[in-house]
């Protein structure tokens, strides 16, 4: 099944248009993911291709077939390229017993959710209808709708 | 024999030989927009003359050692001819890992490394030595990657009182660069820069709803807002907050200096340790976790654990994050039980203490797993000796 980014659910003016639950969940996501990233920029390595080759780079398995000195625990290199995802998978822990990594994460608060304007991050009482964000006033609600909102794809 | 105690954190490494002091150096390596052909490694960063827009390249994902290559080069500055020195024939090295660490990433530690424990154990060790009347502690490990909560009794860590939250130093610049970038100056490239920002001007309310008033007030009765002169690496060196007698409400100063204005940011942004919620991470914030961990122990027990909290890891060094902890935990307690929150003086390298005194300790060449004891026995020796 093709899922669609936007769903329209009105559409006489762009005003109307409100996104769904997947679609509002899906971006928190994101957004979420994105405090997980170690830069946002480029490497400044990756735009010179002609040395690309000869400068380790760190995403790449091997340096050159220089001899090094063999060391203790040399021959885990090629072993372990694997990342988070895939090595939490491998521990296959929805089937183990006792705590695990899973089941050591905090469980959710009981305190009420608090919310915040998404533009300036003072107390907010109010919603926009159509992406769900939380606005303060109607200046910050302007500044919203010009800058995210229906436009911001993270 | 020596031993070189290693807390290898996922931002920095904390190291030195047990007899000596510790250094804190960055575990990770680095590249500058301006030495293009260079990746620097560790304690090379110094030779950075221009951070702005420094490119990271760290060995851990979300606290777990993913990028061995990574490890390996910081490792081998670390232990070579640079810094250490390390002579392994007659060098114990003792190592620091995460709680729950994959089986592969054990496998691969437990075949170059002596001796390995988690670094709340260790802070854990250090807490019994000065405290030695004490059955119970539990240990608030807030470092860059996550924050642990994690019961100790009798220096044996209670495995269901274990508790991750997925807050930590890292989420909290990267979050303070998205706000600050939204609201007035592009600084998503600047991780350095605004990781220096966050430690320098951020604080952990003891009121919250009061400062945010505070903080929506105009002119000086606004006591939150700060003004931060950004550094350009030539003539500005480091940051710093303009004196209040010189800042100027209007923001608008005539030297040609880049400005911060801060305001709200400085005490939302460690708030997502308090209510990680704020932004959507449905997890409990560290006190009502800690309390929670607590309520899942034996009751007898419990009163212990609540006298004696150390608080370890970079982020509780935020200004205010002891009383704020100490207040919360006072709250959601009954009262006739005492609660004491315990800030060390170096809660970044309190692990590593703890790992030095543990290497003086007279059974400590017996806890180590020497070069023939693994290859004699593989893995399973160090299953049995390590607690992590
Ligand atoms: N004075 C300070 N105020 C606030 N935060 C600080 C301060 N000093 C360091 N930090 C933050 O603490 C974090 C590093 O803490 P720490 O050294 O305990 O982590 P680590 O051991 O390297 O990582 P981990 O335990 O996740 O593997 C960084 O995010 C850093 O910005
Ligand atoms: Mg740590
Ligand atoms: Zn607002
Ligand atoms: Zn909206």
């Amino acid at each position: 099944m093709v899922e669609k980014k936007i769903v329209v659910r009105s559409q006489d003016t762009n005003q109307h248009r409100v996104l769904d639950r997947a679609t509002r969940q899906r971006r928190l996501t994101r957004q979420l993911e994105a405090l997980e990233k170690d830069n946002f920029q480029d490497d400044p390595h990756a735009s010179l291709p002609q040395l690309a080759k000869r400068l380790p780079q760190f995403d790449e398995s091997h340096e050159s077939g220089k001899k090094r000195k063999k060391t203790r625990g040399d021959h885990f290199k090629q072993r372990f390229r694997k990342n988070f995802q895939a090595l939490l998978e491998e521990e296959n822990l929805s089937v183990s017993e006792g705590p695990n990594y899973l089941s050591a994460c905090a469980e959710s608060s009981k305190l009420p959710q608090r919310h915040f304007c998404a533009v300036c991050g003072f107390p907010s009482n109010y919603t926009c209808v159509s992406c769900g964000a939380r606005y303060c006033c109607v200046r910050c609600l302007g500044t919203h709708h010009e800058t995210r909102c229906l436009k911001w794809t993270v | 024999m020596t031993t070189l105690v290693l807390d290898n954190g996922a931002y920095t490494a904390k190291i030195g030989y047990s007899h000596e002091k510790v250094s804190v150096i960055p575990n990770c390596q680095f590249r500058s927009k301006t030495s293009r052909l260079k990746t620097f490694t560790a304690s090379q960063l110094d030779e950075i003359k221009d951070p702005s827009g420094l490119f990271y390249i760290l060995p851990f994902q979300k606290g777990y050692l993913v990028n061995w290559d990574v490890q390996r080069k910081v490792w081998d500055h670390l232990f070579g001819k640079e810094m250490f020195k390390v002579d392994f024939a007659d060098t114990s090295i003792v190592i620091t890992e995460p709680y729950f660490n994959f089986t592969s990433i054990q496998e691969s530690m437990n075949e170059i490394l002596n001796f390995k424990r988690s670094s709340g154990s260790l802070s854990a060790h250090r807490y019994f030595q000065e405290n030695s009347s004490e059955l119970c502690c539990i240990v608030v490990d807030s470092g860059f990657s996550f924050t642990h909560i994690v019961p100790y009794c009798r220096g044996k860590k209670m495995k269901d009182g274990i508790c991750r939250l997925n807050v930590g130093g890292k989420l909290l610049t990267n979050h303070f660069k998205e706000i600050i970038s939204y609201r007035q100056l592009h600084v998503m490239d600047e991780t350095y820069v605004l990781n220096q920002v966050k430690e320098d001007v951020c604080y952990v309310s003891q009121d919250f709803y009061k400062d945010m008033e505070i903080a929506q007030l105009k002119g000086e009765d606004n006591t939150v807002m700060r003004d931060y002169v950004l550094p350009d690496f030539s003539a500005i060196k480091k940051g710093f907050c303009k004196p209040p007698e010189e800042m100027n409400f209007t923001g608008k100063y005539k030297s040609g200096e880049q400005i911060l204005r801060l305001s709200n940011e400085r005490f939302a942004v460690p708030e997502m340790l308090f209510h990680p919620s704020d932004i959507g991470i449905q997890e409990m914030g560290i006190p009502e976790a800690l309390v929670n961990s607590v309520h899942n122990l034996p009751e007898e027990m419990q009163p212990h654990f609540f006298k004696n909290i150390v608080l370890t890891g970079g982020n509780t060094l935020f200004p205010g994050f002891r009383d704020r902890v100490y207040k919360e935990v006072r709250s959601l307690t009954p009262t006739d039980f005492d609660v004491s929150v315990v800030q060390p003086n170096n809660p970044i390298c309190y692990s590593w203490e703890g790992g030095k005194l543990l290497s003086e300790n007279p059974d400590f060449d017996e806890m180590v797993v020497t070069r023939e004891d693994y290859e004699e026995n593989g893995h399973f020796i160090c299953e049995e000796k390590f607690d992590i």
